[in-house]
């Protein structure tokens, strides 16, 4: 086994941009991203000036006791930022985390949701 | 809404894509077959870990064959039928074998998905364990 060990410290100053997917339909845009090793309170994710950014921390894994024999990954912290534009009612932005995937639901406002114009036709 | 060109943005994203490529391909650059794994041990205790966002638990077979350990699952794919506009993730079947440095004790393997993160305990197994000979 070839050996690659390297240190088990998360550095600050790097960041991983994880991928996504994203997806709309007629009430809302979907936003799928993965970020592997980011637990439930350490994900937030913040709407300023029409960008959306995503930001997950991550924990060094195991303690230090536990010595690394085989490495081919090392964990960072996760940020990645998207541009939107007026049309997301920002303060209905729902997301949820589950297996290392963040979800996050940008519902669109009400005016430029698809509408059925009714006609009315003359008896 | 999601803006998906702009070209200053696109010109500048070309220059750090090749900066990215020529510098930084030791993280995540496709190395190692998926999933990618580390080893932790401690004593006669092994931990290995491997990265598995978005696979559930159920999909995820995990064996024990000779002195290896042999990581099976599938990464199904969650699209709907609904337009995307970015598809940066990938799916679909993994296979993966970690050889171990020493023989473990198959009764004492010990699973978890969480996070996304897979992690396996193992024990060394007794008759792996050095063992003192009495002289007579």
């Amino acid at each position: 086994m070839t050996k690659d060990v390297r240190n088990n410290v998360i550095r600050d100053d790097v960041v991983l941009v994880p991928p996504a997917d994203i997806y709309e339909n007629e009430e809302c845009f979907v936003l799928r991203c993965e970020m592997p090793g980011v637990g439930k309170g350490d994900v937030e994710a913040t709407i300023n000036n029409n960008e959306l950014i995503i930001t997950g921390r991550v924990n060094p894994e195991e303690g230090e006791d536990r010595s690394p024999v085989y490495s081919e990954y090392s964990l960072r912290n996760y940020q990645r930022k998207f541009r939107v534009d007026e049309n997301i009612n920002a303060p209905a932005i729902t997301a949820a985390l589950e297996n290392g995937v963040l979800t996050v639901t940008l519902p669109k406002s009400e005016r430029v949701k698809p509408r059925k114009i009714e006609i009315a036709f003359e008896k | 809404m999601f803006t998906t060109f702009d070209i200053i943005d696109d010109i500048l994203g070309l220059k750090g894509a090749v900066d990215r490529f020529f510098n930084d391909t030791s993280t995540y650059g496709r190395r190692f077959d998926l999933p990618y794994v580390n080893v932790y041990e401690k004593g006669d205790s092994l931990v290995i870990k491997a990265v598995v966002p978005g696979v559930k638990p159920e999909d995820v077979d995990i064996q024990l064959i000779d002195n290896s350990l042999v990581i099976e699952g599938e990464k199904k794919a969650d699209y709907t039928d609904k337009p995307y506009i970015r598809k940066e993730r990938s799916f679909g079947k993994f296979k993966k074998s970690v050889r171990l440095p020493y023989r473990v004790d198959p009764g004492k393997v010990q699973a978890l998905i969480q996070n996304g993160i897979l992690t396996v305990h193992l024990e060394k197994s007794e008759d792996a364990k050095p063992r003192k000979i009495e002289i007579r």
